[in-house]
């Protein structure tokens, strides 16, 4: 029963019937293309934000004061140590002299310091942190082990924005995730709603397919294959509707980014994304069209 | 061989419309089925091809127990059954040709088969040559032909008719009549639902005649 050429059928049935009705089909499909696009779109656009927010790693800044006593050994064994760290994107030393210099340059108290006589001010080394490798939790537990490594005196970090930053994120993502779910519900009613229409339309047929002993699976057969097809072109087309909204921004976010004097490439979905997208609107297509399957053959008189 | 034993029908909230019916139609054999209006000719027809649940008795088609038979089981049962309809049940989007090649794609049969299964059929009810009309087209004979065609295409053991010459003049009932007349002569097991007393009397085949559900049995005689 289930042999190819019987698929290879209903698969040409469920064709002819939607370019029997090329505007209808074409809507529905635009209608789940703009319900698919606007998650995925969300997605991506908080995607492209963590992007700009793990560059600003001057924001989570971390100065390891290094003891007077340090030596050499333990100094280069530190940096070896830093430079090795998960979420460590820059390690600068700052010795002694260049504390002073800065400090000089800084805060003016060239007299002060040349009356002390000594230079008190402690080498460092200042380390770059990307604020999204980790959680705040994490980052701040690594601080603290290389506070304790020797050679370090003291460590200073203030990791509360990075804390906030990963809150608000992590709130985002929520949102979009409770956003896509309640939109491919949206997806499924459409298509559901849709397939309904088409089995009222051809009531008649699946009556006399059933009398003439079409099994089930035969007559829903067609009315899957509809949801799946419209549902993968529907995928295809919020890529595309996708890619040309991020064609149409990076403009803007080329001059931006100038501004800042920074350059930042908005990033579209993968080959892969792409492909998952498709996959999974042709599976709410299938399962919209299951949905008004399942409800409205049982009404049919077999 | 289809056999009545004690079957029961009433629908939802409604009295009996077949009582306590039994009724035996041996494999190979052609009757006639009468009866005044709502006397349950078209009920008895929708129990044998499942269309409607058997209350309660037993019906027993070529050896399968239609009354307990599960509904995964049905569209096989059908398809050893052909059933013609007052009202042809014709596709009207569709021409004759894939109007009777229904029934085969139902059960897989590939496209070659189909093509020459269908013309044959076709051919059989007098056809030929209008393989690619629409119903429309067509004579009310000429598309209860086509009702027919579809019906034995896939050469059931079980021919089912529910008043297939209710809406056509003498003539033509005649013609259609003898076409049953025909596939039971060729073996195939033949119960046709009729009003039509002339034809009766002119065929002179077994006939069972119910009244409010229930069997007249001094009718049965030969059956
Ligand atoms: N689906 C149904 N639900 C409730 N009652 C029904 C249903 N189908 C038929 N009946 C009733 O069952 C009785 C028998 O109907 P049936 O159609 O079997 O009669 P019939 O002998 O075929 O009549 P006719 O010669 O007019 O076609 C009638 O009283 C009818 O109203
Ligand atoms: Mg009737």
């Amino acid at each position: 029963m289930s042999a190819l050429h019987i698929r290879r059928e209903a698969a040409q049935n469920a064709l002819n019937t939607l370019l029997k009705q090329p505007l209808a089909t074409l809507m529905t499909i635009f209608a789940l293309a703009i319900v698919l696009a606007l998650p995925v779109g969300l997605f991506a656009a908080l995607n492209n934000l963590q992007q700009l927010l793990g560059q600003w790693r001057d924001q989570a800044q971390i100065s390891l004061f290094i003891h007077q006593d340090a030596t050499e050994q333990d100094i280069q064994q530190l940096q070896k140590q830093l430079q090795g760290s998960t979420g460590v994107v820059n390690v600068r030393y700052v010795g002694k002299e260049a504390a002073l210099k800065t400090f000089e340059k800084n805060a003016g108290m060239t007299a002060a310091i040349k009356i002390l006589g000594e230079n008190p001010l402690p080498a460092s080394f200042i380390v770059e942190l990307n604020p999204l490798s980790e959680s705040p939790a994490a980052l701040q537990a690594q601080v603290q082990k290389w506070a304790r490594q020797p050679g370090v005196a003291s460590a200073q970090s203030d990791l509360h924005w990075v804390a906030r930053l990963q809150a608000i994120l992590a709130l985002g993502k929520r949102a979009v995730w409770i956003l896509a779910i309640m939109l491919a519900v949206g997806a499924i009613l459409v298509m559901g709603n849709t397939i309904r229409l088409h089995i009222a339309q051809r009531r008649d047929e699946i009556d006399i397919a059933s009398l003439v002993g079409a099994t089930r699976a035969f007559i829903r057969r067609p009315f899957l294959y509809q949801g799946l097809i419209q549902g993968a072109i529907a995928g295809i087309l919020a890529w595309i509707i996708i890619a040309i909204t991020i064609a149409i921004l990076q403009g803007p976010v080329d001059r931006l980014a100038t501004l800042y004097g920074t350059r930042f490439q908005l990033l579209g979905l993968t080959g892969l994304e792409g492909l998952i997208l498709i996959i999974i609107s042709a599976i709410l297509g299938w399962l919209g069209s299951r949905l008004a399957v399942g409800q409205h053959l049982d009404h049919t008189f077999s | 061989m289809i056999e009545f034993i004690n079957v029961t029908k009433h629908y939802p909230g409604r009295h009996h419309v077949l009582r306590e019916l039994n009724l035996k139609l041996p494999t190979g054999q052609m009757a006639l089925l009468t009866g005044p209006s709502g006397a349950g000719k078209s009920t008895l027809l929708k129990l044998l091809l499942r269309l409607e649940d058997v209350s309660h008795g037993t019906l027993m088609v070529n050896g399968v127990d239609v009354s307990t038979l599960k509904k995964r089981h049905i569209p096989a049962y059908r398809r050893r059954i052909g059933v013609v309809f007052q009202d042809h049940k014709l596709l009207m989007d569709r021409d004759v040709f894939n109007n009777v090649a229904l029934t085969l794609q139902v059960s897989g049969v590939s496209g070659k088969q189909i093509q020459s299964r269908v013309r044959a059929a076709l051919e059989k009810v007098g056809l030929g040559n209008r393989i690619h009309n629409l119903p429309a087209t067509l004579s009310g004979g000429e598309q209860q032909r086509v009702g027919i065609a579809r019906a034995i295409v896939h050469t059931p053991e079980i021919l089912l008719a529910d008043e297939p010459t209710g809406n056509l003049d003498g003539s033509l009932s005649t013609e259609i009549l003898d076409l049953f007349r025909d596939f039971h002569q060729h073996g195939t097991t033949v119960l046709v639902a009729t009003h039509d007393q002339s034809q009766v009397e002119r065929l002179g085949l077994p006939v069972f005649h119910l009244e409010q559900g229930m069997l007249q049995n001094s009718k049965e005689k030969s059956a």
